[in-house]
């Protein structure tokens, strides 16, 4: 049970990192492997704040979190607006070039020692029937939840998420209803930057602080988004989940080396069975 | 420099300049030890990256996971050599061989998967292969890694050099002239069209395994001549982001084409050689580099040498015609 | 020489073709019309074993077809042109009618890699032969254009071009003319009626240009909502009421959405 348990609080994580991915995918059809290291520069411009500057846990997450809004956007607008129409290809390894810009900047600012970083609530485990649960656990699985349950509901019922949809369906013909959807993709990217750096802010307690503390959550969340579908943002969570619970049973029963392998085991005999993951939708045959 | 290629604008003197320009490098470096071994990293490159651009460029199956490939060669070498005792001219193949069989394995179930999916099972196992070759420590020496036994065909470290360079050459040659025949062809027309390609009578699932198992082929080979050149092969010799970087040698320099893999991988085997004394720019200015071309350059860097036959004044006009055709067409 | 019995396709609960049954002669030009959403097309992917129909039988020369791949298909002689052309568009002219000869190459790696004088020869032959098939429609001096450099009708010519290459028995045109010009439909025309005079080809044809189809076709097939409709000579097709309330109850519709 214990296991299930910490399984639970890394699936939530790389839940909300794959929350992250979908969510750009879905919108502007962009896999975005610098995911995970914008997540990891806002981590660290968290704990400029917390340690630097002195500022408390809380006014340190949001202002780190409006940095995360504004680093999304900037990114956007400078990099990924000029390859919106490239073959999707480009479009990774645009992705890819950020990702290794990021990592070598934040090496070169912030070095490469590992840092402890501080929980977001302290306390000593509690006990749920026969599992220990921390404070901090506690929390992630909360926000994990709430902040599923915010971006469902606001791609289903709000005007905003209604604009999501159409630009992701139909550029042109969205443009041509009047959605700027340039505005939308940008806003999408604030958005996804806003919640790999709430995943960042959590893993970071967990694992450390460091310039490599995403790249295994990244890869994760991929997986999690893969079984998830890639375009089911209920499915990004539950995919994630299911992989931290899956990965922990194979740290504990074979061997924690091997976890990755058996993840990666587990994904291709899913997409074998079924290539558009288990929350996607039918795959269409191209009309000819 | 460019300018003149540019107006060289052919294939052939472009490729004699450069195999010259092979034979007399180890004399122009003195016979440094690193610069001839910076060379021949540069020819694992070249030959990984052709193979992944047969992969992606010419086949439009996406491989993030290239390096993995590499690991299982450089590995078959070292546990045939070392530990079978294999000679060398056995070896080498083999290692080819064996990657073939495991890219069979994975090209196997990638048929049925498209672009993303696809993307993160090839990442899986570019992920699992170091991680694999750390676990299996009875078989590969674990944490340790494997010492390669230098075969005894060379005298010296010259001659060896001059081998792989011929074979790198050979390889370059053997691609070009699969890409140009009937696979080729198969291949491309499966990346620009499935429906027509089945339509054709090019059966999907074989041609895609058959690229699988091509591109593992010499991407086994490269990770063999990695093996025998350094003589040791450890788990950290080729991890993810080589990956990475492989995929980004080809988008550089170019999809689809054998110059651009070649100035691809010549690139981005250079720039770690000049910004490796300061610690942590290498990432930095590879990614910058990535970012601008594809920002600039979205055809790669081959776009900016005339590599391809210049248009004749008569098929500009023929364009025209074309082009003055097809408007009419849509205003009847 | 192709026969559909009783032939019914199924997407979900949506019949798209219904309890069809046809017969194409051998040599002639067999044409299938109707109005958009009637099912031709279905019909051509389930030639071409795209779709598998939920009962009934497709023979050609007797022989059972939805037992094949789609790939095998032009093998038993069956080629296909598309709708919306679906050509390698990065590929020029000549490359594209190349791959038509797919299925007619040896394809040894080995050989194919070293380059050998076999694989040299079979090249320069089958070049031989995609130049006589450009020259049949004319496109000779377009050889190495790239096909999306191309207007729509010359790519409609290439696409057709790429089916004629493996030598089929049956040729499948699916919308030949649509979106050409009359100068170009004129010109698709002849090439319909020598692919059956002089080549000895079987034609089935999908189209919506009443001219053409009345012009080249041996025998038509009517279709309406996935069901045969009506069947026989242009003549007779030309007189039926119900073809006619077919199309008029469409043009009727038309106009009282305008």
């Amino acid at each position: 049970m214990q296991i299930l348990m910490s399984g639970l609080i890394f699936g939530c994580i790389y839940g909300l990192t794959a929350l992250g991915l979908v969510l750009i995918y879905k919108t502007t059809d962009i896999v975005n492997f610098a995911q995970g290291e914008m997540a990891m520069v806002t981590t660290f411009v968290s704990f400029v704040f917390l340690s630097n500057f002195g500022f408390g846990y809380i006014p340190s997450l949001l202002l780190a979190l409006i940095f995360a809004a504004i680093f999304g956007i900037a990114i956007h607008q400078i990099v990924m607006k000029r390859v919106q129409s490239a073959p999707p290809l480009n479009q990774i390894v645009v992705t890819l070039g950020l990702f290794m810009i990021l990592n070598g900047m934040a090496g070169l600012i912030w070095g490469h020692k590992p840092t402890s970083y501080p929980q977001a609530v302290k306390g000593d485990s509690i006990k749920l029937g026969s599992v220990f649960i921390t404070p901090n656990e506690l929390f992630i699985l909360c926000i994990t939840f709430f902040l599923m349950l915010i971006f469902f509901l606001l791609f289903r019922f709000t005007r905003v998420g209604l604009a999501m949809r159409a630009s992701a369906q139909d550029i042109k013909a969205s443009q041509l209803m009047g959605i700027k959807v340039t505005s939308v993709f940008t806003a999408t990217w604030a958005v996804g930057a806003i919640l790999g750096g709430v995943a960042g802010i959590m893993t970071a307690p967990i694992t450390f602080l460091d310039t490599q503390m995403m790249f295994e959550v990244l890869i994760m969340a991929f997986a999690a988004a893969v079984i998830g579908g890639f375009v089911s943002l209920p499915g990004a969570v539950i995919g994630g989940l299911f992989i931290g619970v899956f990965e922990n049973l194979i740290a504990f029963y074979i061997s924690p080396e091997m976890k990755l392998v058996y993840t990666f085991l587990l994904i291709i005999l899913v997409l074998y069975i079924r290539p558009q993951g288990i929350f996607g939708g039918k795959q269409t045959l191209k009309k000819v | 420099m460019i300018l003149m290629l540019k107006q060289l604008g052919n294939k052939r003197i472009a490729l004699g300049i450069l195999i010259v320009c092979m034979l007399f490098y180890p004399f122009s470096v003195g016979y440094s030890s690193y610069f001839l071994t910076l060379f021949v990293i540069t020819c694992i490159y070249v030959i990984t990256s052709l193979s992944l651009n047969l992969l992606v460029g010419y086949g439009g199956q996406i491989s993030v996971g290239q390096a993995g490939f590499l690991s299982v060669g450089s590995y078959s070498v070292a546990i045939l050599s070392t530990k079978l005792g294999l000679p060398f001219l056995v070896v080498l193949p083999l290692a080819g061989i064996i990657t073939a069989l495991i890219g069979l394995l994975i090209g196997l179930p990638a048929v049925r998967l498209k672009g993303h999916f696809l993307a993160v099972a090839t990442l899986g196992f570019g992920l699992s292969v170091p991680q694999i070759a750390l676990k299996w420590d009875k078989l590969t020496g674990g944490f340790s890694g494997l010492s390669v036994t230098p075969s005894s065909l060379f005298a010296s470290e010259t001659q060896l050099f001059y081998f792989f360079v011929f074979l790198t050459v050979l390889i370059i040659w053997l691609i070009n002239n699969i890409v140009k025949s009937s696979i080729g062809r198969a291949f491309i027309a499966i990346r620009d069209s499935e429906v027509a390609a089945q339509a054709i009578g090019i059966n999907l699932s074989f041609y895609k395994t058959t690229m699988f198992v091509i591109s593992s082929f010499f991407t086994g080979i490269a990770g063999g001549i990695y093996g025998y050149w350094v003589g040791f092969v450890s788990p950290n010799d080729f991890v993810i982001t080589n990956s990475f970087l492989i995929l980004a040698m080809i988008v550089v320099g170019g999809l689809a084409s054998i110059p651009g893999s070649i100035i691809g991988a010549l690139l981005f085997s250079i720039i770690p050689h000049f910004t490796d004394s300061y610690v942590g720019i290498t990432n930095i200015v590879i990614g910058v580099a990535v970012v601008l071309i594809i920002l600039f350059k979205p055809k790669g860097m081959v776009s900016m040498f005339n590599f391809k036959r210049n248009k004749s004044e008569k098929t500009k006009k023929n364009e025209l015609l074309l082009k003055e055709e097809g408007n009419r067409g849509v205003n009847i | 020489m192709l026969t559909f019995n009783d032939v019914t396709v199924q997407f979900g609960g949506l019949t798209a073709v219904d309890n069809l049954s046809f017969e194409v002669p051998e040599g002639s030009i067999y044409s299938i019309i109707g109005p958009n959403g009637a099912g031709k097309t279905t019909v051509f992917n389930c030639i071409s074993r795209f779709y598998t129909p939920a009962k009934g039988s497709i023979k050609f020369c007797g022989d059972e077809i939805t037992k094949y791949k789609p790939h095998q298909i032009i093998n038993i002689g069956i080629a296909r042109s598309f709708q919306n052309v679906e050509l390698f568009s990065k590929m020029t002219v000549l490359e594209n009618l190349l791959t038509g000869l797919h299925p007619k190459l040896r394809k040894n790696i080995f050989a194919i890699s070293l380059n050998l004088p076999t694989v040299k020869r079979s090249e320069e032959d089958s070049r031989k032969k995609a130049f006589e098939v450009m020259e049949l429609l004319k496109i000779t001096h377009l050889a190495d254009e790239q096909v999306s450099n191309l207007s729509f009708g010359f790519q409609k010519m290439v696409d057709i071009g790429r089916a004629i290459m493996a030598d089929p028995k049956l040729i499948l045109l699916d919308e030949p003319v649509a979106g050409m010009n009359p100068i170009e439909t004129e010109k698709i025309s002849q090439l319909i009626l020598n692919l059956k005079n002089e080549m000895n080809y079987t034609v089935l044809l999908i189209e919506h240009d009443m001219s053409l189809v009345m012009k080249v076709s041996d025998a038509v097939t009517v279709m309406n909502f996935g069901k045969k409709i009506s069947e026989g000579t242009p003549k007779d097709i030309q007189n039926d009421p119900v073809v006619i309330e077919a199309y008029l109850g469409e043009v009727n519709l038309h106009a009282e959405v305008k």
